[in-house]
């Protein structure tokens, strides 16, 4: 009797994993839908456009390289939002708490000097992680004991934490020289590129391990993706954060205190967006300086969004994104199109998943309508 | 209504709402389109220079700007075919880099500090492409690589003897009794300070008992915080002001037109770059990084490509200079002009050497 009723079991699994990913994979391909009419009325070949977009993201192991390297931050900042947005919490401030990471991880690293990486390589995460939760701390105990919005705090400390690096890259930290940037960190205290890993003679046997840039930091995303999986699904952790998340009232009649989680889940989602500051630090630019994020804290806000908040949606969301970024500089150089395109497309990916809750809340609201008048 | 209607209506309410905005769009992006359009000129191209964009981009009225335009001069003067990438984030520089190497582009131009450590790992990669790296210093020397760097603080020195001179003049009603001139740097780092140390010793130069305010808005791109600076300078008595900013100083241009002050543009030709402006500007201090582009190229033409050295551009070399006066042409007194002539002579010659820090 079991042999059906397990199959119906797992097909309803499915059923729900389509159902939850339907939207944003509609909404990607809709986007690129639109995207193509803006770049056909602009002038461009579409099609030449998302050849090379294509080619550069995914045609060569160096062009997946290139897509792991852009997706590694964003899958952290990402799961930093989605965390927060799964305790009912907007944490706009995850540049900030990736700038305190990535800040952690460079005064360590730079500090230990020449050393093992194993001694230094955990520290430096760990510094970095510390060093976003006490970013995101100050503000959730704000939100906490006086209620005061954490967009407006979060926000608020991206600025100071922003300011307060570029102050010690120009001042205390500042390497001798014009140039306002720390010294480059020991090779010892960076994450290496996954090719190097990987002798010559296998990465000829094997060209698809010719990763180009993309270094081990993609391992840590993904680490961290699993691990906030299992938290959210499995501990008691998680399941106070999603029921803050779904109502806090009734979370707090339960015997949860809404105040100690609201706490915990902004420091958690600090330690995640700490450590994509710690992995752009240690994987890509190897030294701190103002500019070292594009913006990650706040494209992961719309990875989050695309990714529906579900902690292993958010890796092929962030991928999408990363994928994305890193085709437009080949298709800029080969289709000509202007890689400002990207960003309509990035926007447009946004536009349609928030587009379908919009249409969905006044449907629900209607079918609300209907059950009252019906009774 | 059942659940697929509605999503077949959600559907098509949300092509509605982008079929609305879709024209909008497309005309934005016209102007962009046009760099990238530009079709190299027929007649055997002798030479395919190009250049990488730091992040930001083309459109930044600044030196990535001017560096397109040195290229544009050498494309049309020299034949050159050019190619020009823009970078969205830091890590597109090496891809840019890659991209135009392989295709056989050199010289390859790096524009702006934060590429020096692509440049430097990315050139022996590449050892038969020449590469300029614009407001990059090398320590170590790489054949293959020449550093273009400027001596802004000379620059600014001739704005200071024109900013100097001005407030104890009376050519404009704007100017007052107070003595007190204004400077709008960006971030505070060593490569603003020079434009500050080069202003102050020019104003003190023609005017010993000048005072020189100077304010850091800590951005390049808070035009509120530019206004607020420059309010806040005009309030302190200051009747010309030198902006050193990037986008912050069309802020600081606010703040003049709305409490009667004169300014002074930085990198290009502020008066043109900078639409309405006319009436405040009294003349800006050019960085000419067209120029470097283009005497580069040329370099590369003449077989002088001078590899392996850091390159700097003063005033001797056309690297700085000042804007023509436009609107105020007339109401500068000829006494200012003469000045600014005996202090560019001077430091040409040597006998004024401008401090780099304050």
């Amino acid at each position: 009797m079991s042999e059906p009723r397990e199959g119906t079991v797992v097909q309803r699994r499915w059923m729900t994993i389509l159902q939850k990913a339907g939207t944003p994979v509609i909404s990607a391909l809709l986007a690129i839908a639109v995207g193509s009419i803006i770049i056909w009325a602009s002038g461009y070949d579409p099609l030449a456009a998302f050849a090379a977009l294509f080619k550069g993201s995914f045609g060569s192991p160096k062009a997946v390289g290139d897509t792991l390297l852009k997706s590694t931050p964003l899958i952290l900042t990402g799961l930093a939002v989605a965390y927060g947005f799964r305790a009912g919490l907007f944490n706009i401030g995850a540049e900030g708490q990736l700038f305190m990471g990535g800040l952690a991880a460079t005064a360590v690293g730079l500090a230990l000097g020449a050393t093992s990486w194993w001694i230094s390589v955990p520290l430096m995460l760990l510094a970095a992680m510390l060093a976003g939760a006490a970013w995101a701390f100050i503000p959730a105990l704000l939100k906490a004991r006086i209620g005061a919005h954490e967009v407006i705090t979060t926000m608020m400390f991206t600025y100071i934490g922003r300011y307060f690096v570029s102050y010690l890259v120009n001042g205390p930290m500042k390497e001798p020289g014009n140039i306002p940037q720390t010294p480059a960190l020991d090779p010892s205290a960076q994450l290496p590129r996954i090719a190097t890993l990987f002798s010559e003679g296998a990465r000829e046997a094997l060209p698809i391990l010719n990763l180009g840039r993309a270094h081990m930091g993609i391992f840590v995303a993904l680490i961290a993706a699993v691990v906030i999986w299992l938290i959210l699904k499995y501990t008691t952790l998680g399941f106070e954060n999603r029921a803050v998340g779904f109502n806090r009232w009734a979370s707090e009649t339960a015997g949860i205190s809404v105040q100690w989680t609201t706490v915990k889940a902004l420091c958690i989602s600090g330690v995640l967006a700490g450590l994509a500051g710690a992995t752009e630090v240690m994987g890509v630019h190897h030294r701190l300086f103002d500019q070292f994020s594009s913006g990650f804290g706040f494209t992961g806000i719309a990875v989050a969004l695309l990714a529906k908040n579900h902690p292993l949606g958010v890796i092929p969301a962030a991928l999408l994104f990363g994928a994305l970024s890193a085709g437009a500089t080949t298709m800029q150089f080969e289709a000509k199109v202007p890689q400002d395109i990207i960003q309509i497309i990035q926007a447009l990916v946004i536009f349609f998943v928030a587009a379908e809750e919009i249409v969905l809340w006044f449907v629900r609201r209607r079918q609300k309508e209907a059950i009252s008048h019906a009774g | 209504m059942n659940a697929k209607t509605s999503r077949i209506l959600a559907l098509l309410l949300a092509l509605m709402l982008v079929v609305a905005f879709v024209p909008g769009c497309a005309a934005e992006e016209e102007p962009a389109e046009e760099p990238a359009a530009e079709e190299p000129v027929a007649e055997e191209p002798a030479l395919k220079a190009a250049m990488v964009t730091d992040v930001g981009g083309l459109g930044d009225k600044s030196f990535n700007d001017l560096a397109y335009e040195g290229l544009k001069r050498a494309e049309s003067e020299l034949g050159v075919e050019i190619e020009v990438l823009e970078s969205a984030e830091i890590t597109d520089y090496e891809t840019n880099i890659d991209s135009l190497a392989n295709a056989g582009f050199s010289p390859i131009f790096a524009v702006g500090f934060l590429m020096t450590d692509t440049v430097v790992k990315m050139a022996p990669q590449y050892p038969d492409t020449l590469f300029g790296g614009v407001d990059e210093f090398f320590e170590t020397p790489i054949p293959n690589v020449v550093g273009l760097n400027f001596k802004e603080e000379e620059g600014s020195y001739l704005a200071g003897v024109v900013a100097g001179m001005a407030t104890v003049d009376k050519f404009d009603t704007r100017l007052n009794d107070k003595n007190v001139i204004g400077f709008v740097g960006g971030m505070d780092t060593p490569l603003i300070r020079k434009f500050e140390a080069g202003y102050a010793a020019g104003a003190k130069a023609v005017n010993p008992d000048v005072q020189v305010i100077a304010l850091y808005t800590g951005s390049f791109t808070d035009q509120a915080k530019g206004k607020e600076l420059g309010l806040s300078l005009i309030e302190q008595g200051a009747d010309v002001i030198y902006a050193a900013a990037g986008a912050c100083g069309t802020g600081t241009i606010q703040a003049c037109q709305e409490k009667g002050a004169l300014f002074i543009g930085v990198d290009a030709d502020q008066y043109l770059t900078v639409p309405g402006s006319g009436d405040v500007m009294l003349t800006s201090m050019m960085k000419r990084v067209d120029n470097a582009v283009y005497m580069t190229i040329e370099s590369v033409i003449n077989d002088e490509f001078a590899g392996g050295t850091n390159q700097v551009f003063g005033l001797k070399e056309g690297g700085v200079e000042l804007a023509p006066y436009h609107d105020f042409e007339s109401k500068v007194p000829q006494a200012i002009k003469d000045a600014v002539q005996k202090a560019t002579d001077d430091i040409v010659g040597g006998t004024i050497t401008v401090p780099e820090a304050p």
